[in-house]
């Protein structure tokens, strides 16, 4: 008996179509992957199905009953729980309130019953009891904790839905190894249990790891259903690009790297700062140095720190032969350093404003532009755009009218009018799809191939083994180990992670 | 407004910064004890029950219309109607009881009439912003000009006394304790106990991130028009203290009261954007206005001046309390 039908489900936002055709059927007891690339339906599809979407048409079927799922509220009616994507938690209220937020428990009708909510907590704190990391509570403000604590939160108020379906919308986009395998247990529990879940990722590992069945969704169709034992990735990203075969092989992890060109593009001796300590390490030009390790071990820290946008106890930076000690990221840009971070919506996107803006903003830094005309600008803008197969319908639609991956090469573009020396990429592949992964990775090692020094952080290990020439292994804050040659391997980046961890 | 409310991501509070977080009143608290010290300074009488008593009873409207406004800036939205509403009240309860005799009876059921009204009121408000999404500023902008205009309906022109019987209850003893200790009293459990509902926290989570409360399943729309009635009773007990303060009836006094009310919260160290704040910290917003105005006027400031010391001092305290915070979290 199938948990969840979905039939020929629509939705359109004015002219354009977010999902064509959605078809889906849950079972109970089974992990139901969703994938597809950026943009292609899957969370709208979620969305409808949690409620907070409400579908132009098609039929939804809970345990066979035909209904109609009026809002969140309804949805949980029907049993159904949801992760969502982009969270949905109260960012100044507690760790336990959060947690029970959508049902918060009464007594003598209008007040909370404050021990019952503890005590609902604790029952899901304890799950991911040990993996949570340090200054988290049950009274800490979700405000306070870690991008990764957040979503462990959002899961766990998933979880404490108690709902016989849930949906999990990436949910282990910035957590780190340990913690998703603790997911993982809790899910695999979940499925014996009987419960239907609902799972996207972009991380191939995870859905072999976890997934029963795959549902593959394109341009807003369903495309098929397939039995993931039955199948491998690279048929699966087939079907997900459908046509388009001309994958570059960066998903693989076959290291194809460009050789050193000799000389120095960065040099770090002795760094020390908030968040990370002793770290010296030497980027060639034509190099891609990677660094890998357990999220949140200092890694994005020593990045921000060598733009201008973390903070410098002591130690040295050169860039190339000359000392460089950038005070705030502006003096950074104009010497010639790029900083790409994963985090768009905090870091990279200026929300709400044509894609033109958000390409040129380094450009009128570095060249000192005044006034620009966007005709001329629109010349130097567009091999930008069109050296990373950005998909847009002019340059002066919104940037949010993008899927997350187009905005990211948007993003990057800006970095690629005029050239800098070196690129720090700060997990630069967080939530975008397969294909732009693809298209960014390619980019990355044309510009390593052009003399560009290239530093890049990944919590993905098969980006980092299939990229990097070396991989500096990071470990509460500093360098733990660096893998080189046949050293860089799925198994040593691993353990070099752990260790001590 | 979601949008603006970025959180700071690895925030790392300290000492100050966690007790800050705890109790974002601090700051408030400080100052009004500063403030009392001031007043004390330049008029050692100020501080005497009986010129607290005249401070508490003359500024305990407005602190009423502060808490009333606070729970609706938890959710995010304004009530600029709350001083109307105030006005409206105080007409209605004081022709009502002065038509019905002015007897005990006469003034426990204009009360009540009173309290409805206020309910009613805030209805209103509540359905057009929250139900009808029209701008919380503009709506409310407007009912309240339709309140004014109610009000004036009910009572043209200032000046019905109230019967006796109600003023010098509020403005009396009560086995030798000043009556207006007691509203104090009540008010404090009301708040503490109010502190405790579900509502509450309901409210400070849609003005968190009203997206995320009604993708929690939270019921946004019946949780903002609650807030809405909750200002409007509390709205109606600050035009019972005013009515108790001036024994009159003014179909214009709550007028300016209104954006009094919310400075208060704003003082008091609640965010405008929803989400944040105290009703104790817009309690002491509401003291510190009413002992800027004390001090400005024991200072001896000539009249033509006072206007100008009062909008400095306010500014002044607005930024101490927000440089406090800052330093906190840094």
């Amino acid at each position: 008996m199938s948990k969840l039908k979905l039939s020929g489900v629509s939705k359109a936002y004015g002219a354009t179509l977010a999902l064509r055709r959605g078809d889906l059927e849950l079972m109970a007891g089974e992990v139901h992957v969703l994938m597809g690339s950026n943009g292609s339906g899957k969370s709208t599809l979620c969305k409808i199905i949690a409620g907070s979407v409400r579908p132009d048409g098609g039929k939804i079927l809970v345990d066979d009953q035909p209904v109609t799922i009026s809002g969140p509220r309804s949805a949980r009616a029907h049993g159904i729980g949801i992760f969502y994507q982009e969270l949905s938690l109260a960012a100044r209220r507690s760790v336990e309130e959060n947690i029970s937020l959508g049902k918060l428990p009464v007594k003598s009708r209008v007040f909370i019953d404050r021990s019952e909510l503890r005590q609902r907590a604790a029952r899901y704190i304890g799950l991911f009891d040990g993996v949570c990391g340090e200054g988290f509570s049950a009274d800490t403000l979700v405000g306070n904790l870690r991008p990764d604590q957040r979503q462990l939160v959002e899961i766990m108020k998933a979880l404490a839905s108690e709902a016989p379906l849930l949906i999990f919308d990436e949910p282990t986009s910035a957590l780190d190894r340990a913690q998703v395998e603790r997911f993982f247990e809790i899910l695999r529990d979940l499925k014996r249990r009987g419960r239907g879940i609902i799972f996207i990722s972009h991380r191939m590992d995870e859905i072999k790891a976890i997934g029963d069945r795959v549902t593959i969704i394109r341009d807003g169709e369903t495309i098929t259903t397939l039995n993931l034992d039955d199948t491998d990735p690279a048929a699966v990203i087939r079907l997900m690009v459908g046509g388009a075969g001309d994958m570059p092989a960066s998903q693989s992890s076959v290291p194809a790297v460009v050789e050193g060109k000799g000389g120095a593009a960065l040099t770090v001796r002795d760094l020390s700062g908030r968040g990370f300590r002793n770290v010296s390490f030497e980027v060639g030009r034509g190099e891609i140095l990677g660094f890998g390790g357990l999220h949140g071990q200092g890694q994005s820290a020593v990045l921000r720190a060598i733009f201008g946008a973390g903070s410098i106890a002591s130690g040295e930076i050169l860039i190339g032969d000359s000392r460089f000690d950038a005070a705030n990221p502006r003096d950074a840009i104009r010497r010639g350093c790029a900083y790409v971070s994963g985090d768009r919506s905090r870091d990279g996107v200026i929300s709400g404003r044509p894609i033109i803006e958000n390409v040129t903003p380094i450009h009128y830094l570095r060249d000192r532009l005044l006034i620009a005309r966007p005709g001329k600008l629109r010349d130097r803008v567009a091999p930008a755009l069109e050296s990373m197969h950005t998909k847009f319908a002019s340059l002066f639609h919104p940037i949010g009218s993008l899927s997350g991956g187009n905005q990211q090469k948007v993003i990057i573009a800006r970095w690629l009018i005029d050239r800098p020396d070196v690129l720090l990429l700060d997990d630069p592949t967080k939530g975008i799809d397969l294909s732009a992964k693809a298209d960014l990775f390619a980019l990355i090692r044309q510009l390593a191939a052009e003399g560009l020094g290239i530093v890049l952080y990944s919590s993905e290990d098969a980006e980092l083994l299939g990229n990097a020439n070396r991989i500096l292994v990071f470990n509460g804050g500093s360098v733990s180990r660096e893998l080189t040659g046949a050293d860089r391997t799925r198994y040593n980046l691993y353990q070099a992670a752990y260790e001590a961890a | 407004m979601a949008e603006t409310a970025t959180v700071p991501t690895y925030r790392r509070t300290g000492g100050i910064g966690r007790l800050l977080e705890r109790y974002p009143f601090l700051p408030a608290l400080v100052i009004v004890a500063a403030l009392l010290l001031l007043n004390g300074f330049f008029s050692p009488n100020s501080l005497t029950l009986r010129a607290l008593t005249g401070l508490l009873s003359t500024y305990m409207a407005l602190i009423l219309l502060a808490i009333a406004q606070t729970y609706v800036v938890y959710a995010g939205d304004i009530d600029l109607s709350a001083g109307a509403i105030l006005s409206l009240v105080n007409v209605a309860i004081v022709v009502l009881m002065e038509r019905w005799g002015g007897g005990a009876g006469a003034v426990f059921l204009a009360l009540a009439i009173g309290l409805l009204l206020g309910l009613a009121c805030g209805l209103v408000n509540g359905l057009v912003v929250a139900a009808l999404r029209l701008q919380a500023i503009v709506a409310t902008f407007a009912t309240s000009i339709f309140f004014t205009g109610f009000a004036l309906y009910v009572l043209p022109v200032a000046g019905t006394p109230a019967p006796a019987l109600f003023w010098r209850t509020y403005g009396g003893r009560l086995f030798g304790v000043p009556f207006v200790f007691y509203i104090l009293a009540a008010l404090v459990i009301l708040v503490a106990v109010m502190s405790r509902t579900r509502l509450v926290t309901q409210l400070l989570a849609v003005g968190d991130d009203q997206q995320a409360a009604y993708q929690t399943g939270l019921p946004v729309i019946t949780t903002r028009i609650k807030g809405y009635v909750l200002c409007g009773l509390f709205s109606a007990l600050a035009a019972f203290c005013i009515t108790g303060d001036t024994a009159s009836g003014d179909p214009l006094v709550g007028g300016k009261m209104t954006l009094y009310s919310v400075a208060a919260v704003v003082l008091g160290g609640s965010a405008l954007s929803g989400g944040w704040g105290t009703v104790v910290g817009s309690l002491l917003g509401a003291l510190t206005i009413g002992l800027i105005n004390s001090v400005v006027f024991f200072m001896g400031t000539p009249s033509e001046w006072q206007n100008f010391v009062q909008g400095l001092a306010i500014l002044l305290v607005l930024m101490a309390g927000v440089l406090a915070g800052r330093r906190a979290r840094s």
